[in-house]
This record gives C-alpha cells, structure tokens and sequence, in this order.
C-alpha cells in the first residue's frame, strides 16, 4: 500500500508551513514535500540555522520566519526534505524523488505552495558565467554566508532589485553600478495608489531606508537604462547600457540581473489548472477563489505561486487554504472556519494596502525592453531571439509549434528560463499580447529525473501491472 | 547505500586540465562566516575537495571560486549557476552518477561530482571543429 494523507502540501516556504502547521494542529495527517534541505522557501531561506548576524542584515522581514518555522516544526507535520515532487494530478497521486529514490504518494487534498521565481529576461550575454539573478545572490549570502567580492553591477528594475543593492551597500560590497531599466520618474498610474499605500508608512519606510543606504554607498545609480550587454569572453567582465543619449560602460566582476518576480506556474500547468493573466505584471498565475482553491476541487493554490504578493501575505494564503480543506475534512464547521478565517483576511487586506502602488511603481513596461536577434533566449537549447523570429517569420505561429521547430523551452528546465520572453517575442512579432500567443505545455518529470529511478519506484497502492500508467495518463 | 560511489574517475588525467586552471580565478565571493564548521570530503574532477555541508554543491563550489558548472551540450560554452534556487538547471553536474542541480544537492562524504568540463571540449572538437552544433 501506498501511503495515503488527508493533506500533501508541496514547498516549505512561508505559505507552506503556515498551512501545514495549521493542519497538523487540527489534528488532520499532513504531509509537507519541499525541495530544499531546510524549511523556508527563498524569502525565510536557512532562517532556522541562520545565526544572529545573518538575520540582523536581512532585517524584520527575515526574522518574523523565525516564528513561523518554529511554529511549524513544534506542530508536527510530517516533512520531507530534499523531496522533489515531479509529477501531480488532480485525483491526489503525487510522485517525488528523494536521494534519488522516486515514491508515489496519495492525498485527498494538496496545496501546491511552489513560490515564486525571477522574472528572467533575456540581455545579450546573460549566458556568460559572473551573470547571476540578484536573488541568486542573495540565496548565496542567507544559504552559504557567500558575498560578492570583486565589483558588482545590479541591472533591471523592482522593488527586491533595490533591496539587494542596499543590502549588499550594507555589507560594503563595491558596487560598480545600479543600473534601473523602469521609467526615470514615477509612472502617472501610481500616484492615484499612494493614498492607500500611505496607510502602511512603516512598509514603504523601509523602501527610503534602501534608497538611503544606496546613495550614502555613492555607488553610481541610474534610471530609465536602455541596451543593456553582458560582455567578456570566457567569463563576465563589462557591463554597457545607454541611459537616455548617455552610453555607459562598467568594468564588472559579477551582474546581478532583476527584473521582478512571477508565480512558479509549471506544477499548475502541468496538472491542467486554468490559467489567467495578470495584464499589469504581465504573468501566469493559476485562478483560484478566496481560499486558494483552483478549478480542481481539492488543488489549492498558496503563496506567491497563486500571484506575488510577498511573504506575510503567502503565510495568509496558507492559512485560508488549510482552513478551508480542515473545513471540507470535518475537521472544523463552516462557522468555525469563518470566525477562523476573519482576522486573517483582515491581516492580508491590511498587508496589501501598498501593494498596488508598489505594483505600479515597478510593473514592466510591455516593449519596454527590445531583444536584439543575437540574443540568446533559450539558455538550455541555445536558440536565439533571431531563430524564433525566423520561424514566426515562417508561418509558426503557435508557442508549443515554435517549441518543436526551435527546440526553444525544450532542454531541461522546460522553459521556466525561456517562456516569459518566448510569449513576448513572438506577441511582438504577430502584434499580439503575450497572453495571446498561449503557454508552453508542461508534463512530467517536472525535474530531470533519471528513467532508471521512475523504472525502480514503488507505485503505491495500484497495480503496477496495470498498463504504464506514466505514458497512458498523458 | 549508493552504487556510484566507485564510479571511475582518472584523478591525473582531470588535474592536468588545462580548462580548470583558466577559469579558476581568484573566488568571486567570500565568506560572512568565520568558517563553515562541517567540511565534507568528495571528489571533483578526480580530485579531492572539501565542501561545507551546510550548504549547497553549487554554493559550496561557488565560495571556492568554482564558477564554472558544466558545459552547455547546447552552445558548447561554459556555463555557471544561474538562479541558485532550482529553476534554470545551469548547474547540472554529474553528482554520484546521476544528472542532478547542484543548487538543490547537499555535498555528502566521498560524493563524486563530474562537471566534465573537458571532455565537452573534447567532444565538440571532434564533432565539430567550427563550434556549436544543436
């Protein structure tokens, strides 16, 4: 027999443990699936083993995961690490690797908490090792004590672009420059949100704190850049870019790209969930209703992987989703899940006050950022923006058609690195919006997983003589 | 417990390579800490190495001055850890025989990681002596 759960949540990141915590405290078998050694997710990466100094520097927002993972681990969930989920479907069956030994699990409900990932955009010469997402760097820095040492350039625009600049100033990091691709002044469609966001002065703060430890580092700051290029031969060593009539040119060590941050759709997709558009921050996020729930019945969606809306506001997500599963488990009434349910509402209402003026303050602008056809788009098969083009060119007009002729979103990250800017390039050459031009098909494994390992695994509670199921499903 | 552990691995033959002495530089990143406490032994290349056990491969090697991860089957360039959080697959090295994301793979004693970082040379230059060929 296969092991069976009221509850599978898959991730440990804020959403995650919130949920699973609250789960477990109502009594109900929870199962927590994360990919990571330690529980955390990005934005609480290591917090548990991080020592005093490392949450000194990354301040409150880091520290309040502190309770939220000690809550989680005192309440008991069953967790596994280093569990990488690469296949769900919507009935409950999940199938996960670990230490290279794959397991086919079923739960009656899952909350798929994946997070979110980095908007990647693709610049001439992103593929140059010393390019690197800021988030990557400040995984090195919460994960492994790691800080850049030679001269860095921050490139692209958002908020955690500006965070990563100020907290690597802090650190006395020498940087060369921050070089900003949103509009030099504040865009005339945020000034209408900053009433609402003046009501949480505490979150934007620590925004002018960021700006203020940027400019005290007197590291060369510019705004509305165009043209950016990664240079160097064997590895990265200039940065160019124009801002306005002005060409710029750094000599650079290590280029920390951000370009904002979407929804980490590929497990939503792959089980059939439907998906909307979100027009302003130009990303996929699964539909979902109050509580997290997607069109299937018992796939609930929590965290930033149902749309960015950052950490306190996923540990919200992850609480409505439990309390809506432990009320269709019995566990509580309906009443009980609204009186339940009120005061997290209210914390998540209150969190996203500022929200839509941050949102507007840093949304891409669509075109903003044209791709040269020497560009390469798809880092796993090396196709270019100019292969793409040529197939469009060609009558092509479908992404997963431009997929089979390009071989782009084909290599193994399956497209999280390509498909953002696919969509974008190939709306751009049909004049049409992104959204218009479809989403790549995703399908198991999720992860490279060796067919050796899915040949060997323990398939549970069904006949494993029954057909191969891993083919016929699909 | 793993079968790859006595996988072959020509210790000479990776430590003469000229590709690892080019791309190790001076290490791009330093250390906060004083020092990791937990050094695990594994092999790289054919060679021993000491990784923190607390954190990642990816990170491990990064904070060595280990930029390069593999070579792109696609361009035939070098490649290095991109995302550090599971997504972009750029650091996919041979860990105890098996392909795997090294940012998402702790270091264990007497690991055998391959990046291959010759052999790719080797191979395109058979195949192809103009460059990369998809």
């Amino acid at each position: 027999m296969g092991r069976h759960y009221d509850v599978v949540v898959i991730g440990a990141g804020p959403a995650g443990m919130s949920a699973a915590a609250l789960l477990a405290e109502m009594g109900t078998q929870v199962l927590v699936l994360d990919e990571q050694a330690r529980a955390g997710g990005q934005i609480y990466r290591n917090i548990k083993d991080a020592g005093p100094e490392r949450q000194g520097i990354y301040g409150g927002d880091y520290r309040e995961g502190l309770a939220v993972a000690k809550h989680f681990y005192a309440s008991g969930p069953a967790y596994e690490n280093k569990a990488v989920v690469w296949q769900v479907d919507p009935e409950g069956r999940i199938c996960y690797s670990k230490d290279n030994q794959s397991t086919r699990i079923r739960a009656n409900y899952i909350i798929a908490a994946t997070g979110a990932m980095e908007r990647p955009v693709p610049i001439p010469g992103w593929t140059l090792p010393g390019v690197m997402g800021a988030g990557a760097a400040n995984n090195l820095s919460k994960d492994a004590g790691l800080t850049p040492s030679g001269r860095v350039v921050l490139a692209g625009s958002g908020p955690l672009l500006v965070l990563e600049a100020a907290l690597l100033a802090k650190k006395g990091v020498s940087i060369a420059a921050i070089l900003e691709t949103g509009p030099a002044h504040p865009p005339a469609r945020a000034v209408p949100k900053l009433p609402k966001a003046l009501l949480r002065w505490d979150f934007l703060q620590k925004g002018l704190f960021m700006l203020r430890d940027i400019k005290q580092s007197g590291a060369p700051h510019y705004k509305g850049v165009t043209g950016l290029k990664a240079l160097g031969s064997a590895q990265l060593s200039r940065v160019e870019a124009m801002a306005g009539d002005k060409s710029l040119g750094f000599d650079a060590d290590l280029l920390l790209l951000h370009f904002g941050v979407i929804p980490n759709t590929h497990i939503f997709r792959h089980m059939g969930c439907h998906m909307e558009w979100d027009t302003l921050q130009q990303y996929w996020y699964p539909a979902c209703d109050a509580w997290g729930r997607t069109n299937f019945e018992r796939v609930f969606a929590a965290g930033d992987g149902s749309g960015v809306r950052g950490g306190p506001a996923a540990r919200y997500k992850g609480q409505l989703a439990a309390l809506e599963i432990a009320r269709c488990l019995g566990m509580i009434t309906r009443d009980e899940r609204d009186s339940l349910a009120g005061p997290v509402q209210k914390a998540l209402v209150h969190d996203g006050l500022p929200r839509p003026f941050v949102d507007a303050m840093y949304a891409p602008v669509p075109g903003a950022l044209s791709f040269a056809d020497d560009t390469v788009l798809c880092r796993c098969e090396n196709v270019t923006v100019g292969d793409v083009r040529k197939a469009v060119s060609e009558g092509v007009r479908d992404l997963n058609e431009i997929k089979i002729v390009t071989r782009s979103g084909m290599g193994p990250c399956q497209g999280r690195m390509c498909g953002p800017a696919l969509a974008a390039v190939v709306g751009a050459e049909l004049s049409l919006a992104p959204e218009k031009t479809g989403l790549l098909s995703v399908r198991p494994p999720l992860v490279p997983v060796p067919m050796a390992e899915v040949a060997a695994m323990d398939l549970g509670d069904e006949d494993a003589s029954a057909g191969n199921w891993l083919l016929d499903k699909k | 417990m793993n079968r790859y552990r006595n996988f072959p691995t020509d210790v000479s033959k990776h430590n003469k390579s000229g590709v690892k002495e080019s791309v190790r530089k001076k290490s791009m990143f330093k250390t906060d800490d004083s020092g990791h406490t937990n050094q695990v032994s594994v092999v790289l290349d054919g060679r021993k190495v000491d990784l923190p056990g607390d954190a990642s491969i990816a990170a491990g090697l990064l904070g060595q001055g280990e930029l390069i991860s593999r070579i792109s089957p696609a361009s035939g360039k070098a490649c290095a850890p991109h995302c550090l959080m599971g997504v972009c697959c750029e650091c996919m090295m041979e860990i105890d025989g098996i392909r795997q994301r090294a940012c998402m793979t702790r270091p264990a004693r007497d690991m055998v990681i391959n990046r291959h970082l010759d052999k790719g040379r080797e191979n395109r230059q058979k195949e192809d002596p103009h460059g990369p060929s998809l």
